[in-house]
């Protein structure tokens, strides 16, 4: 089988600063101090074969939302290997449609970011229509939506483009129960054309009945992969544990978990390596400089 | 070269996407005039209104004299027009990064486009308005000239310009949010040191010693170059060639611009994200 997605020993810090200058004294290296970092990732590991629909649980906060949005390259990793064969299409509730347009517009708009030619957006145009089934809502603007039908219509788009990697980040929660139906008998589609898929979803139910594997995240790290099934349960009996838990010990137990989480890292790692490639930048830099300063200081004095 | 490969790799990326610029600025100015009821007509009346509003403060200032011999309207609107353009495309440019990254980040969208749709889209407007300053000009009775050729020069070097600025200017104003602050300051402060509403040699006549030095210290600004060109070629008054200082300090800034700016644009691009 054909490894789409492989992640091996990824790591995402999110710096925790003070002040707002402290991130750009940050951005440029010039502040030895690096201040607290949140690890959101710690030591993620998985592979994702071709055609394959892999789930992913996990309490809020537990990091399902980053993975999803470095298989989408929105952000990247900090550190680790993170390897993508293939169109990743993220479908997400913020579907970001632009408002003072409308849903047409906004269709149009959208397929030509992602890239279709002319021809293409008009054949699938009424595909997409269809899909969404908004009536004639569809020919007013998107901020007159509500956000079920918001949500409808970002759907139909992203599934409409082609994708070759689908990752599915909550967004069938806010549709109702008649919608979520059509986008699961979709996905079911999708399945068959042997397109992989990352669902992420708190609904058990559809994780089970959906998924060839799930992966639990548990505060940054990959606390059990297997079979759908089998993660699900487990991860229902520690929520159903949790739950049962009096409310000092759910505050700590979190408190507990979250410590590991941030750590106090004081030193940066040292830049010095870099030092040989900073100065052969630092030429070209003057000789692109220079010109301008010769030119400019000679137009100064020329009266 | 190495040395060029980022300046290399987003021109690439605009040369590639062509189409796609012209039909998203097409597409972004039809959805930003959709809200009002008088539509696209916004676009000349508010032009039509500073016109109005600068033609008669500083025509009454100058007590209504002509300006090297060309009238005060025809001389104020030939700076004044691309002006309307320069500014909200620098403006906007500088934005759209931070405004659409939101949006494309998460699909297969490179995003040195950004600033080059809102120049693009903005230059619509601005292509219209140059037909009407030709309407004035032959109005006014100026004759077509050799120098009229001049123009298109000068209409690479306002592109130019703007697209090196943008690809710097977006990338800093999405990084440091304090830069976009900055700047609408900046460029309301570049209407009046440029020679668009007053002729900037009336600084010599004021100042005897130290007039020709504060005049070189406005010319270090690249817009005054290209104003200052558009009347050159439009009036007949020189060549571009006949101030080669001037246009060789024009040129290398725009080269280190865009130098600069791929540059940045390049090693931030993927961490756009994590500075929002």
């Amino acid at each position: 089988m054909k490894t789409k997605v492989k992640f091996k020993s990824v790591y995402k810090t999110f710096e925790l600063h003070a002040k707002k200058s402290e991130k750009i004294l940050n951005l440029f290296s010039m502040s030895k101090k690096k201040g607290k970092e949140f690890l959101a990732l710690k030591d993620i590991s998985f592979e994702i074969f071709e055609g394959e629909t892999v789930g992913l649980v996990g309490l809020n906060g537990s990091g399902k939302s980053t993975v999803s949005n470095i298989l989408a390259g929105v952000i990247q990793p900090s550190t680790g290997h993170v390897e993508i064969n293939g169109e990743t299409s993220l479908i997400a509730i913020s579907a970001g449609l632009n408002g003072s347009l409308t849903g047409i517009e906004n269709i149009e708009l959208k397929c030509m970011m992602h890239g279709l030619t002319k021809e293409k957006i008009k054949e699938i145009t009424p595909t997409i229509v269809e899909f969404a089934d908004i009536g004639n809502y569809i020919n007013q603007p998107v901020k007159d939506y509500s956000s079920g039908m918001k949500s409808r219509l970002g759907f139909a788009i992203s599934v409409h483009t082609d994708p070759d990697i689908l990752i599915i980040d909550e967004a069938l929660s806010v549709g109702d129960s008649t919608f979520t139906q059509k986008c699961l008998n979709k996905m079911d589609e999708f399945k068959e054309q042997g397109k992989t898929i990352v669902f992420i979803s708190h609904s058990a139910g559809q994780m089970k009945e959906f998924c060839d594997r799930v992966i639990w995240l548990h505060y940054g790290t990959v606390k059990e992969t297997g079979s759908s099934t089998e993660v699900v349960e487990n991860y229902q009996n520690f929520t159903k544990w949790f739950n049962k838990l009096s409310d000092a010990d759910k505050r700590a137990h979190k408190q507990e978990m979250i410590s590991t989480q941030v750590s106090e890292q004081v030193e940066k790692e040292s830049k010095r390596n870099h030092r040989p490639i900073f100065n052969i930048n630092f030429l070209k830099n003057i000789v692109v400089l220079t010109p301008v300063i010769v030119l400019g200081v000679l137009m100064l004095t020329s009266y | 070269m190495n040395m060029f490969k980022s300046i290399r790799q987003v021109i690439k990326e605009q040369i590639m996407h062509i189409n796609l610029i012209y039909r998203m600025a097409a597409f972004e100015n039809r959805g930003m005039y959709q809200i009002h009821y008088l539509g696209s007509l916004w676009q000349f009346l508010n032009p039509a209104i500073q016109v109005a509003i600068y033609w008669f403060v500083f025509g009454t200032i100058r007590g209504g004299a002509p300006v090297d011999g060309t009238p005060f309207f025809l001389w104020l609107i030939i700076g004044l027009i691309p002006w309307f353009f320069i500014s909200p495309s620098i403006i906007q440019g500088s934005n759209s990064i931070y405004q659409k990254i939101g949006l494309v980040s998460k699909m297969n969208f490179p995003v040195s486009l950004l600033p080059t749709i809102r120049i693009v889209g903005n230059s619509f407007q601005f292509f219209i308005m140059l037909g009407i300053l030709v309407i004035i000009d032959l109005f006014y009775g100026i004759k077509p000239s050799i120098y009229n050729i001049q123009f298109l020069y000068y209409l690479i070097c306002l592109y130019a310009f703007l697209f090196s600025f943008s690809i710097l200017s977006s990338t800093v104003s999405t990084l440091v949010r304090d830069y976009q602050v900055a700047l609408q300051s900046l460029m309301r402060m570049l209407l009046y040191v440029s020679p668009i509403l007053w002729n900037t040699s009336l600084i010599t006549e004021t100042f005897t010693t130290y007039g020709p030095l504060i005049e070189n210290i406005l010319k270090l600004n690249p817009l005054f170059y290209i104003l200052e060109g558009f009347r050159d070629s439009i009036l007949g008054r020189a060549w571009f060639f006949e101030d080669l200082l001037y246009t060789g300090y024009f040129w290398a800034l725009t080269f280190a611009l865009l130098y600069f700016g791929t540059k940045i644009h390049m090693r931030f691009r993927k961490n756009f994200m994590d500075y929002m």
